[in-house]
């Protein structure tokens, strides 16, 4: 197929200039994240300052936060997508009473702000006795990810192949074997994709974190940035350095299975 | 199921819940606070060999601050093994989120660093949640240790509604202090001298453009470093009695006295003179301290916390002051304390509090602080550091403490004054109010506020 | 059958989300500190949020910042898909990966790199004056006119590589004989793309649209760490005031109301965006 230059010029173009909008930003904040952090250190002439990094990482206690992060990840990325599949799956291949209207009720929880039911949550956990620990962090950010979840796997389930389904159950497979066995190993770009939403959206997440665990026991990495911040002035140079070792995780993440990533997005995306 | 049925039951279930709901009002599953025990004369000085765990809130996250807290601490539990402190420190913002919410926990924390602010304190004592000092005030001498013009900082009257008169709530370690700082070169080579008076101040500023200079550094994005302008600027047009009652939300005053619109005025009389760096309200905080110290300003308005990383950046070349409204007379600008230490009406041992909030603002304590390269609020004369900004910085937080006026800061007025001057200011930065709108829209806040109280 | 394995999703989600929303429900109806015993206000919250000039101001900035969010980098997404999706460029993955970073970062990291650009000795400006335009460059953050829509091109960045990865989706399904047909008609490639391209991915159009509205009309972290709501009232947004209610001035009872009313307009908003887009794709 011909395209003529002027298109595949014009198509370099675009990618490029957008390409630079999107990393512009980004490579700002590694600029700054070596920068000498006081004046007097910039008069030592240096112009990398690797150790920012190290500094960061000890004021910020990242290996408390850090660690904590990589627990809650774990926990609300397997609770939530498991649920996720079921009820997606349920949703996308059933018939029943209510479908329409629960499903609206689960959608209801992408759309609610955190900040209107952080509140309310504090303290009916509280009376619970969930605050300060890890489940109290988790399970609200189960519940929000089994919103998103839920309509995900949903628009999966209902795009699968329909006589996939059909041979199955004429072999004799029950539903649950139906889901496990033949749509869950076919659908692994979409389920990948999930995974990696909620990783991102769990590791991020900064409100829920900061609320349930007030006295600082259950705090995760992007809490730590709010150590630079002082009440005046804030430490920029360190704090961009912390913003880098907080993103980092996710970067890696997203780099390393950004294949998977990206064709699960292509797959998984809603077949309405 | 029939569609009756099911009918039915989902009507059944959301009676249920609305009934459930409906059955509480928010608010009344928290614990109570306990009266206080034995009215008067339990309290001890003496902790002597006390076995005790004291949670401690604070926000001295950065730097120096961290450092001195950490000593302190340390210091305190090897003069009394059987305390543990368990240290929970977290930034000024997050503190604020959570403070609040925590106040009401069973578990509570013992000694919190609180916010001075109606919003904070104030809405804390309102509840209840503090516990009145004044019995431990006594017994430590906190009375003498204190002026009386910082102390009024971390007093409330016991319903709330008097900021400034009634019980002490808490002891502040550090003092602030908001000023002029200046490049001693740039001075120089406008062939000025250091301004006595704010005349002489508007005459420096306007030789500093005439000679091609950005007069002022002013980082306003965030709306309230422009209120730190407009207080020491308020001091010499105004009364610093009637500027202390509107700064602490008292009534007896008016914004709308015709002082404060002058103030205003003058304000905006040098932003359109050109005095200020290009677009302020777009300017970052630290990067306009930041510009001063690369050479691009004469003077810029500000707090004493910003003196450090200005030495830091400018060694020698740094200096404070702060003009006076006449020559000769007393100093009145806008300054304060940091957050002070309170003890929560919940806490188990009050005593060991009370103790730990005396050892950190003991007069040893004040050493470490003013070592460790804050600004300590009591002593501060005799620990001035020999040269530097630094020892005019404390010199003048000594001056006005003692002998002029520590104006508040006027956010403290109301819960909403942040906001409220905040704005306004910004809007008349940008030219987009007039003085004369700028005092009716405070007058609004802090009159109905004022008027609602009590 | 269904109702299992609904259960440990509905069970989860009901205790930790709907219970929640209930009890905000119930709180806009209080006035309440968060420290003493509520009183009962009726819907004294709600008619204040209706009468508050303030407010109306929040959401009114939120409707705006859609176009910001939402139909900007849809415009944008459509686009850049369309290159991806078609054209023989190398370096593909590389592309796609870097238009997608800015989703990846958290939003105070954002925020802070993004004050910089905009700082008025920031490099925007400085870009600006680099090719003569002087007079365009401003204290983008501090001005009271430019200042949303600064603040809301920063959300374009941000969205835009959601928006082309979906979209790219919809695009990779559509069967190029359907574009070698085109082509042999002599249609170039922007009447490809209106003829083709466009009409397949109208579900995924939804999608984003969907998606990306709830995220312009929940924005809270962005205004927080950037502006403020400055300079002046400008760039206040909803579930900043809900924060502000609940955290800073103790009226967790108004700011419950907010919450809910913010809730509802981003539910009856999507739905009309669904509908539409429903009925587009039958």
């Amino acid at each position: 197929m011909m395209t003529s230059r002027f298109e595949r010029t014009a198509n370099y173009v675009v990618l490029i200039a957008f390409a630079a909008f999107a990393l512009f930003p980004i490579l700002s904040i590694l600029v700054t994240s070596i920068g000498p952090e006081t004046a007097s250190i910039a008069r030592e002439g240096r112009t990398f300052h690797w150790e920012n990094f190290t500094a960061a990482w000890s004021q910020g206690q990242f290996s408390r936060y850090m660690a904590t992060s990589v627990l809650v990840s774990v926990i609300v990325v397997s609770v939530a997508v498991l649920c996720s599949l079921m009820a997606g799956y349920a949703f996308g291949t059933m018939r029943f009473r209510g479908e329409q209207v629960l499903f609206y009720v689960f959608l209801l929880g992408i759309m609610v702000p955190t900040e209107a039911i952080i509140v309310p949550l504090y303290f009916d956990m509280r009376s619970v006795g969930l605050t300060n620990t890890i489940w109290g962090v988790a399970l609200p950010q189960i519940a929000q990810s089994i919103a998103f979840g839920t309509y995900w796997m949903r628009a999966y389930f209902r795009g699968s192949n329909r006589s996939i389904i059909e041979a199955g159950r004429l072999d004799g497979a029950g539903t649950h074997r139906i889901l496990w066995q033949i749509l869950v190993p076919m659908g692994r770009p979409a389920i990948t994709t999930l995974v990696l939403l909620t990783f991102m959206w769990t590791w991020n997440e900064f409100l829920i974190p900061l609320v349930m665990s007030p006295s600082g026991q259950v705090r995760t990495a992007p809490l730590a940035l709010a150590f630079f911040q002082g009440q005046y002035v804030q430490g920029t140079t360190l704090l961009a350095a912390a913003a880098v070792l907080v993103a980092l995780p996710v970067v890696v993440v997203y780099l390393f299975l950004q294949r998977h990533f990206i064709r699960g997005m292509i797959e998984g995306a809603v077949r309405e | 199921m029939t569609q009756k049925a099911t009918a039915r039951w989902w009507g059944l279930i959301s009676v249920a819940a609305v009934v459930s709901l409906a059955a509480c009002a928010p608010g009344s599953g928290t614990a109570e606070p306990d009266e206080t025990e034995g009215g008067g004369g339990e309290i001890s000085t003496d902790i002597g060999d006390v076995e005790a765990t004291l949670t401690v809130w604070d926000q001295e996250v950065r730097g120096g601050q961290n450092e001195q807290i950490e000593r302190l601490n340390e210091a305190f539990m090897e003069e009394h093994p059987g305390v543990t402190i368990d240290r929970v420190s977290q930034s000024f913002d997050d503190l604020a989120t959570t403070l609040r919410l925590a106040l009401t926990d069973d578990e509570a924390p013992d000694v919190v660093q609180a916010n001075n602010g109606r919003n904070t304190m104030g809405a804390f004592v309102e509840a209840g949640q503090l516990l009145p000092l004044n019995e431990y005030a006594d017994a430590y001498g906190w009375y003498d240790r204190y002026p009386e013009s910082v102390l009024q900082y971390s007093t409330y009257s016991e319903d709330g509604t008097v900021f400034g008169e009634g019980n002490v709530y808490g002891l502040p370690q550090v003092g602030e202090v908001v000023g002029v700082f200046y490049s001693k070169s740039k001075l120089e080579s406008l062939g000025l001298e250091v301004p006595a008076t704010w005349e002489e101040f508007d005459a420096a500023l306007a030789a500093a453009k005439g000679a091609g200079e950005i007069p002022m550094q002013l980082g306003n994005i965030e709306a309230w470093p422009a209120g730190h302008v407009f207080g020491p600027l308020q001091g010499a047009y105004a009364d610093p009695a009637d500027i202390t009652n509107l700064g602490l939300g008292n009534e007896g005053a008016s914004w709308t006295a015709p002082e404060n619109e002058e103030a205003a005025a003058k304000l905006q009389e040098w932003v359109n003179a050109g005095y200020f760096n290009e677009g302020p309200n777009g300017t970052d905080y630290d990067a306009a301290w930041q510009a001063l110290a690369a050479g691009n300003g004469v003077f810029l308005i500000g707090g004493s916390w910003l003196a450090a990383d200005l030495e830091d950046a400018m060694g020698e070349d740094v200096g404070f002051f702060v003009p006076a409204a006449e020559d000769g007379g007393p100093l009145a600008t806008t300054g304060g304390t940091g957050l002070p230490f309170a003890v929560t009406q919940d806490s188990d041992v009050p005593d060991v509090a009370a103790a730990y909030i005396d050892f950190i603002t003991s007069d040893d304590a004040m050493e470490i602080i003013a070592e460790t390269g804050n600004l300590p609020v009591n002593r501060t004369a005799e620990l001035a550091p020999e040269s530097g900004v630094q020892a005019e910085v404390y010199g003048v937080f000594g001056e006005v403490t003692s002998s002029g006026s520590l104006l508040p800061y006027l956010d403290y007025a109301t819960p909403t004054m942040g906001d409220t001057l905040g704005q306004s200011l910004q809007g008349l930065i940008a030219g987009q109010s007039t003085p004369a709108e700028l005092t009716q829209a405070l007058e609004a806040d802090y009159g109905q506020f004022v008027g609602s109280a009590g | 059958m269904p109702y299992g394995f609904l259960l440990p999703a509905f069970a989860l989600y009901a205790a930790f989300m709907l219970f929640p929303i209930a009890r905000a429900v119930q709180l806009s109806v209080y006035e309440w500190d968060g420290l003493t015993v509520g009183t009962f206000v009726g819907l004294d919250n709600y008619a204040a949020v209706v009468t508050d000039p303030r407010l109306r101001e929040a959401f009114g900035h939120a409707l705006i910042l859609i176009v910001f969010f939402s139909l900007l980098p849809v415009a944008i997404g459509l686009v850049l898909a369309a290159v991806l999706n078609r054209a023989k460029v190398r370096g593909l993955p590389f592309f796609r990966t870097v238009i997608f970073l800015p989703q990846v970062v958290a939003m105070v990291v954002v925020a802070v790199a993004w004050r910089q650009i905009y700082a008025p000795d920031g490099s925007l400006n400085a870009a600006l004056r680099g090719v003569g335009l002087d007079g365009l460059a401003r204290p983008w953050l501090g001005d009271f006119t430019f200042s949303l829509p600064a603040v809301g091109t920063i959300g374009t960045w941000v969205s835009m590589g959601l928006v082309t990865v979906l979209l790219l989706a919809g695009m990779s399904r559509i069967p190029s004989e359907q574009y070698e047909a085109a082509r042999l008609d002599g249609a170039g490639a922007v009447r490809e793309f209106f003829a083709i391209t466009l009409p397949a991915v109208r579900g995924e159009i939804t999608v984003a649209l969907t998606l990306t509205i709830i995220a312009a009309l929940k924005t809270f972290d962005l205004v927080y760490v950037t502006t403020g709501g400055g300079p002046g009232t400008s760039t206040t947004v909803p579930s900043y005031e809900v924060y502000r209610r609940a955290f800073e001035l103790g009226e967790v009872g108004m700011a419950a109301a907010v919450g809910i009313v913010l809730t509802v307009l981003i539910f009856a908003i999507n739905l009309v965006v669904n509908r539409v887009g429903d009925r587009s794709t039958t």
